[in-house]
């Protein structure tokens, strides 16, 4: 209770703090008054009792101030007018409080906008209920170096009911659909799943009804459910959408429900927010039969029971595995080791661009440690010439904490000003931003500057605050006390403590901007490699295009079920491309090099086994390869090189003898010790299959992207085993902007119910391939760029200041007969030691750090002796050139005038 | 004048409270209540006066209002709140309590010992 009553005097001080003030006088002059005229009636003139009283009162302003103590407020006050005096300071500076609020502003601004990403993508929970609790669940061989294999519908059903673990589970299968019936034929991402799928994320529809246990069906349901986007797209948001049918892969599907706004699927980052959603049983048409060894389901996801760990769930799930193992001999070859593993989901969305983002929060927060080094830096100059201030002030009677807090005070506002600049930079940018932050980041449609980002960037400014205002403030403190007003006189201020504490933070600035050069020297070198490396095709001149024949659940409706129908297609779309003016050669194949990122997807290539020739069957099962479809121009389109034997005619076509076309690698890997022309192969596990002979081999081409070792390719004519996926690469002078509508043309005039996407150039796709890598190389050369930049400014600074200082010194130096080169030598000195100082304890941390950023990069060690030659030398000499400036003018400075000043 | 004594550490606020408790009075004018209750023997620093009124009214333990002094002049009035009067009174009592202890010390005579 009375803390309450002391908390609302309290209130009312800081409410009605004026009129409070005025009181105080009233009442302090009544006071005065009434004793004077006390006085008076004892015989002293009005006079002298005035003066009586004022003496034994003491001054109003003092009684005030004693008043304002007693009540706890005092601090308020002072802090008031420490703010006021901060802020005329301030104004007074226009140069120093420019150069510290602007470099404020980007640090803070770029660790808002940075972390503002880092806590969608990877801190804040999944949107979906109980998200701790959704698991992706993998199946792997790690005998034979697998990861994520492909399952069986009774080994879905092991999950769901044997091994106790798992609420729900679905694997997921997702791609490209051809959406026709509404407008232009259009290609979606579609996603189909068990009918558990909604209730396992815990999504309400905003329209309609989800799927549940009552649409059960064997195979596909004839149902969707579309997202909120396309709802509004392709419906206009019509809100009797529901009962409507919508074409799906020439599948009538009638719309059941709706999705929310915000919801999206949580599987990898395609190039499009999945957009319909089926569902089915996978036990029924069109997937095989049942039994374990039909293994065709892929991307595992599932909900733990409640009250479970993961480990737990682990170590249940890997003893489940083994008894299968044991029950099923045969159906699990033993060197396999098949086993299953699970993730957090979260984990396995994010996965890769974990460390993109970790490595760009380290950078932007070592360059707020460089900006706050900075202004402390200029702090402990301006310090140094307020010592006069603080010495006068010692003297009559402050106190060394009152003249702390007044400096932190001074540069909590600086950093505040800068912080809330910073803020606005971040919010007024981060949609500009967000723009260069390269797609295959997940969730960056919940980016955004919310509370816990707020929170985030006051505490990077008070933080900064507290390192550039703290050491400055209690070292001049410290100095008041040594130093007094005997020294007085202009200048004499800058005591040895201080310049080694300057020298501290010049060198530590200094340290830390190699840090982030030699970060981004390596991601640049990286970049600088996968640019120049040589993709095994010529990729100017050529644009590519894409069309998918579409799966139909119901094979009956399929024009393109069987090798012919999609080799007249083929044909047909090849004879067109070639007719279009402009375009030289025309090509097809199946696989778009670059783009293949998700081969275990329906849509990308699935990784087949494969069995070759006078092989022992035991090891048959090990051999994998990627088997890609191409008609006879296609290496001639991508200028590929043909090592030896022959590229595929018109004449290798259905009934013929099968051939393969494969690259280098290949050849080396599964003929290592024999000539692998003539050899042959076999692509599945079905031993009634025909054999395929090896007829050429060809330069490696980077079918995976740039940075990725790819598995073995191997060619075949696109006339005698075909898929779904037709891409046409054209070899053409022309843009791909010009060629889409009549690539769009011509395959619509073939089929009209065929969408024509990503008609793109091939160089983009190469460029697009190394959006992450450029984005984060660009974005930390940025920021060490800035760093060498804050770092020259410094070491600048420092020596300017010094030259400054010691003018008089230098005077009597070259009055005694010192030469300029001398005088010059001596601040070049002080440049090189702290140059040499700083960047070795930067090489030092970054040489023992850089292997935190391995994973970032390819082609390049992170301890690239290049890298850890050429950033010092860089820096060295930008330290050199920063300090001859300063020194050089010392030279300059004239004798007479410097000693006749003092 | 008589020669005066200084004011024992920590009384000036039971002093105040115990002025103010005869009725409400300002600040001057418990200046001079408690100079005439100690028959003008007690003398009170000006300057620590309004520190200890502030003090005590942040407390709880006086509330004050403005009203009209003797000669028609505004001033702020002082009086004991409820909360006051029972400070002033445990505070008597620890006084009292203290007094006669230490007065028992002090006449102690070696053989009591």
């Amino acid at each position: 209770m009375n803390l309450l009553t002391r908390f609302r005097s309290w209130l009312k001080w800081m409410v009605k703090r004026r009129r409070l003030e005025s009181e105080m006088e009233t009442e302090a002059r009544f006071h005065l008054e009434s004793y004077a005229a006390d006085l008076v009636r004892k015989g002293l003139s009005q006079q002298q009792a005035m003066r009586r009283a004022r003496i034994e009162f003491g001054g109003i302003e003092s009684h005030k101030d004693a008043v304002r103590e007693a009540v706890g407020v005092r601090w308020w006050g002072e802090l008031g007018s420490d703010l006021r005096h901060g802020l005329r300071l301030l104004r007074k500076n226009p140069g120093f409080t420019a150069v510290a609020i602007l470099t404020l502003a980007l640090g803070v601004g770029a660790n808002t906008a940075i972390f503002s990403i880092v806590n969608a993508v990877l801190l804040r929970s999944l949107p979906y209920r109980d998200p701790d609790r959704l698991v992706r669940i993998f199946f792997n061989e790690p005998g034979l170096g697998l990861r994520d294999v492909r399952f069986s519908k009774p080994e879905l059903d092991d999950l769901l009911t044997r091994s106790g673990v798992f609420e729900d589970a679905t694997p997921i299968f997702s791609g490209s659909e051809n959406l026709t019936g509404v407008g232009q034929p259009e290609r979606v991402e579609g996603v189909n799943t068990s009918f558990s799928y909604f209730s396992m994320l815990g999504v309400v529809p905003q329209l309609g009804r989800l799927f549940g246990p009552q649409d059960f069906m064997p195979g596909f349901a004839p149902e969707a459910v579309i997202s909120d986007g396309l709802w509004r797209r392709a419906y206009g948001a019509d809100p009797n959408v529901v009962g409507r049918t919508i074409r799906i892969d020439n599948d009538p599907l009638t719309i059941i429900g709706v999705l929310p706004r915000g919801f999206r699927h949580p599987g990898p980052t395609t190039t499009a927010d999945a957009e319909v959603f089926g569902a089915g049983g996978f036990s029924g048409d069109p997937f095989p039969p049942p039994i374990r060894g039909n293994r065709v389901l892929v991307n595992g996801i599932g909900r733990l029971k409640p009250g479970l760990t993961l480990p737990q769930a682990q170590a249940r799930l890997t003893a489940m595995a083994q008894e299968l193992r044991h029950d099923f001999p045969t159906e699990y070859a033993p060197q396999a080791q098949w086993t299953i593993e699970i993730q957090p989901l979260q984990g396995t969305l994010v996965g890769s661009v974990r460390p993109m983002l970790l490595v760009l929060l380290g950078a932007v927060v070592l360059i707020v440690f460089i900006v706050s080094l900075n202004i402390a830096n200029l702090l402990l100059a301006r310090a140094s010439g307020r010592q006069q201030e603080f010495a006068v002030r010692f003297a009559l009677g402050a106190s060394r904490a009152r003249m702390v807090r007044q400096m932190v005070t001074e540069s909590m506002l600086l950093s505040l000003i800068g912080g809330a600049a910073g803020i606005a930079t971040a919010v007024g940018t981060l949609g500009f931003i967000l723009r260069f932050v390269p797609s295959n980041v997940p969730r960056l449609n919940e980016v955004r500057i919310d509370w816990v980002v707020l929170a985030f960037a006051l505490l990077i400014s008070i933080l900064t605050g507290l390192l550039f205002g703290l050491a400055p403030a209690l070292h001049s403190a410290k100095d008041a006390f040594s130093s007094s007003i005997r020294e007085g006189g202009r200048g004499s201020g800058y005591s040895t403590k201080t310049s080694r504490l300057r020298d501290f933070l010049i060198v530590s600035e200094l340290a830390f901007a190699v840090i982030l050069m030699v970060g981004a020297g390596l991601l640049v070198r990286t970049l600088r490699d996968l640019l120049q490396e040589n993709p095994g095709f010529s990729p100017t001149q050529v644009v590519t295009a894409n069309t998918w024949l579409g799966v139909a659940n119901d094979p009956k409706t399929d024009p393109y079920l069987n090798t012919a129908g999609r080799a007249a297609f083929d044909r047909e779309v090849l004879r067109r491309m070639k007719a279009i003016p402009g375009v030289e050669l025309a090509a097809i194949t199946s696989s778009i090099p670059i783009t293949n990122s998700n081969p275990n997807s329906v849509g990308g290539l699935p990784i087949e086994a494969l069995a070759i020739e006078d092989r022992p069957v035991e090891s048959s099962r090990d051999l994998r390869a990627e088997r890609i479809r191409i008609s006879p121009d296609y290496f001639k389109v991508m200028q590929a090189m043909l090592v030896r034997g022959r590229t595929f005619t018109e004449s290798d076509e259905d009934g013929k003898q099968p051939v393969a076309i494969i690259d280098e690698s290949t050849a080396r890997k599964y003929w290592p010790t024999r000539d692998a022309l003539g050899r042959r192969v076999r692509f599945g596990e079905d031993p009634a299959k025909e054999w395929t002979t090896v007829v050429g081999i060809i330069k490696d081409i980077k079918n995976d992207g740039l940075d990725v070792d790819g598995i073995p390719h191997i060619y075949v004519s696109v006339f005698q085993d075909s898929n779904k996926q037709v891409s046409v690469v054209l070899r053409t002078s022309l843009p791909a902007n010009l060629l889409q509508p009549q690539i769009r043309h011509a395959i619509q005039d073939i089929d009209p119910s065929l969408p024509v996407f990503n008609v793109v150039s091939m160089n983009d796709i190469l460029d697009r391939s190394l959006a992450s890598r450029r984005f984060s190389a660009n974005l930390v050369g940025g920021f060490a760029g800035l760093a060498v930049f804050l770092a020259s400014i410094g070491i600048y600074g420092l020596l300017a200041y010094m030259v400054g200082q010691r003018s008089r010194e230098i005077g009597i130096r070259m009055a005694l007969g010192a030469r300029p080169g001398d005088i010059l030598r001596m601040f070049l000195r002080k440049g090189v030691t702290l140059a040499v100082l700083g960047i070795g304890a930067g090489v030092v941390v970054s040489a023992s750090t850089a292997s935190l950023m391995a994973s970032l990069l390819y082609g390049v060690r992170p301890h690239d002796l290049a890298v850890f030659l050429v950033v010092p030398l860089l820096l060295f000499a930008v330290a050199i050139l920063a300090s001859y400036l300063p020194a050089w003018r010392a030279t300059k400075v004239n004798t007479i005038v410097a000693l006749r000043e003092s | 004048m008589a020669k005066q004594i200084d004011l024992l550490q920590g009384t000036l606020d039971m002093l105040i409270l115990k002025a103010v408790s005869l009725g409400p009075l300002h600040g001057y004018g418990v200046l001079l209540r408690i100079q005439q209750i100690s028959g003008e023997q007690l003398e009170i620093q000006q300057g620590s006066l309004y520190p200890a009124l502030y003090r005590l009214e942040h407390q709880g333990w006086i509330a004050s209002e403005w009203g009209e002094s003797d000669n028609k002049r505004k001033a702020k009035f002082y009086s004991l709140t409820a909360a006051g009067r029972r400070q002033l009174h445990s505070e008597t009592e620890k006084w009292n309590r203290m007094a006669s202890l230490i007065a028992s010390i002090l006449r102690t005579k070696s053989e009591q010992i």
